[in-house]
C-alpha cells in the first residue's frame, strides 16, 4: 500500500485518520472514498461471499472509526492499517463460519489463474487513483513473476488463511517443500517491490 | 534452535503461517532478538501490499452510507489521561495485592461459570501490526505479570520510543458481561495511571497494545476487572501484577 497522497492536494490519510479520532465524520467518508474498494476486494479475496465482504469491510471501518486515536504512522500507512484489520475480520469471519474448508476448496480451484492474474481493468472511475493502481499492477506483476508453486503457497496463506501445515495437506506436499516455497517467494517479492517498501526509496 | 532457523520462520510469521505454538515460541524469539524484528517488519510491508493483489470488485452502493450510518451511533474512543486520585501504594503493597488478588481469582472463578458461553469478539485481535511495531524495537522493556505463580500470567512489553506497550495475556477468562480488564501503570509512591481496558477472546488470551501517556514512566504494572469502559482509578485489588525490567 502506499502512502500515495503525499504531494497532492489532498489531505494525507493521516490527517483524515486524526480527524476521525475528534469524531469528525466526513474523514471517515473521504477515508472509504479512497480505501474502501481495497478493502472490500480484500474482504471479497477472503470471504468469497459479497454479503460477508460487506459485513467485514463495515467492521473493518468500524474499527478505524473507534480505535482511530490509538493510530500510530510509525507503524505504517492508514492504507496498511486498514488491510491488516480488514484481513483478520475476514479470516475469523470465515473462521467461525465454519467455511474454512469451502474457502480452501475454493483458492485451490483458483488454480490456474490464481488470484494474481484477474488483475485486468479494476472497476473505478480511470482518473483516480492512478498510483495506486500502479502500485496495484506492479503487486499483481510481482505475483504473477513468482513460480507458480510460490505463488499459490503464499496466496493459500495471505487470502486463505492457512498455516503451512494446512498448505502442505491441502496441495499434498511436504511440509518442508512448502516452507521453503513460501521463504523463496516472500524474498523474491521483497526484492521485485523493493520500491514500494519504506526501506526502498520512492 | 539456531539463528538461522529462527529467521526462516520470519516470513511465516508476516504471513501468519505459523502454527499457534510456534508462533508463540518465534514472539518469545523476536522479543530478545533485533535481527529477527527487521526481518519480520520488511517482510510485514511485503505482506501488507498483498492486499493490493486481491481481484478486482465494486463495493455495493450502500456501503458506504452503511459505514457512516453506523459511525454516527458509536464515538471514537478517547484517550483517557493520567487520573490523579488516591489509591492504595499498590508499589508498597505488592504482597497484600497478591494475597487479596488470589482470593478475588477464586470468587470470579465462580462467576465465569455463568457465563461461560460468552464468546469473546474479535476486536482482541485487532491490532497485530501495531504489536508487531511495538514490540520489535531496541528499547523495548517488559514485564511479567502473574498471580502468585497460578494462571493467568502476561507479559508486557514496553516501547520506550514509541511510548506504546503490548501485552500478552494467557489462560484469563473473558470478563464477563458489562465488566472489562484495566491495565494500570504505577510509579513508585505514585497513584495508578490506565494504559487502557481489554477482554481475553474465549480461549483466554488477548494481545492488545495500547498508549503511555506522554512522560510516564513506571516500576510496575497490574490488572484489575473493572466495569464496562474501564474505570479511572482502580475499584479492585489487582489480581495481576509484575515488575518492570529494565532493558540492558
Amino acid at each position: 500500500m502506499l502512502d500515495d497522497q503525499q504531494g497532492q492536494v489532498r489531505t494525507p490519510d493521516r490527517a483524515l485518520v486524526e480527524r476521525m479520532a475528534g469524531g469528525d465524520e466526513r474523514a471517515l467518508g473521504a477515508l472509504y472514498d479512497r480505501h474502501g474498494e481495497m478493502a472490500y476486494c480484500l474482504a471479497l479475496a477472503v470471504a468469497r461471499e459479497r454479503a460477508d465482504a460487506e459485513e467485514i469491510v463495515a467492521d473493518a471501518f468500524g474499527q478505524v472509526w473507534r480505535n482511530a486515536a490509538s493510530y500510530d504512522p510509525g507503524r505504517g500507512s492508514v492504507a496498511g492499517w486498514l488491510a491488516t484489520i480488514t484481513r483478520t475480520r475476514a479470516l475469523d469471519l470465515v473462521r467461525a463460519r465454519g467455511r474454512r474448508a469451502r474457502a480452501m476448496e475454493r483458492a485451490a480451484q483458483a488454480d490456474g489463474a490464481g488470484l494474481a492474474s484477474p488483475m485486468g481493468a479494476p472497476a473505478e472511475p480511470p482518473d483516480l487513483r492512478i498510483e495506486r493502481g500502479e502500485a496495484r499492477r506492479l503487486v499483481a506483476r510481482s505475483l504473477g513473476d513468482l513460480p507458480e508453486q510460490q505463488r499459490r503457497v503464499i496466496e493459500l496463506a495471505y487470502f486463505g488463511g492457512l498455516s503451512q501445515s494446512e498448505i502442505a495437506v491441502e496441495l499434498q506436499e511436504p511440509l518442508g517443500t512448502v516452507k521453503t516455497r513460501m521463504r523463496a517467494g516472500m524474498q523474491k517479492l521483497r526484492g521485485s517491490l523493493a520500491a514500494l517498501l519504506s526501506g526502498g526509496g520512492s | 534452535m539456531t539463528d538461522h532457523q529462527w529467521s526462516e520462520l520470519a516470513a511465516p510469521y508476516a504471513l501468519g503461517a505459523l502454527a499457534p505454538d510456534e508462533r508463540e515460541r518465534f514472539e518469545a524469539h523476536l522479543a530478545e532478538c533485533a535481527a529477527c524484528r527487521g526481518e519480520v517488519r520488511e517482510l510485514r510491508e511485503v505482506t501488507v501490499l498483498l492486499a493490493d493483489a486481491a481481484p478486482a470488485a465494486t463495493p455495493p452502493a450502500g456501503l458506504r452510507d452503511r459505514i457512516l450510518r453506523e459511525a454516527r451511533q458509536t464515538r471514537p474512543i478517547r484517550r483517557s489521561r493520567a487520573q490523579i486520585i488516591p489509591w492504595l501504594a499498590a508499589a508498597a503493597s505488592l504482597v497484600l495485592a497478591l494475597g487479596l488478588g488470589y482470593g478475588y481469582l477464586r470468587e470470579r472463578a465462580a462467576l465465569r461459570q455463568s457465563s461461560a458461553a460468552l464468546a469473546a469478539t474479535t476486536d482482541s485481535l485487532a491490532a497485530r501490526d501495531s504489536i508487531i511495531a511495538t514490540i520489535f524495537s531496541p528499547d523495548v522493556v517488559t514485564a511479567a505479570l502473574a498471580a502468585t505463580g497460578k494462571p493467568p500470567s502476561a507479559r508486557l512489553f514496553w516501547n520506550l520510543s514509541r511510548r506504546r506497550v503490548v501485552m500478552a495475556v494467557f489462560q484469563l477468562p473473558p470478563a464477563s458481561a458489562g465488566r472489562t480488564y484495566q491495565l494500570w501503570a504505577i510509579a513508585q509512591g505514585k497513584k495508578p495511571v490506565s494504559l487502557g481496558v481489554f477482554n481475553t477472546a474465549a480461549d483466554g488470551r488477548v494481545t492488545a497494545a495500547m498508549e503511555v501517556p506522554p512522560g510516564l514512566t513506571f516500576e510496575l504494572t497490574a490488572v484489575t476487572e473493572e466495569p464496562a469502559g474501564g474505570s479511572p482509578q482502580p475499584t479492585q485489588q489487582p489480581f495481576l501484577i509484575g515488575k518492570v525490567i529494565p532493558a540492558d
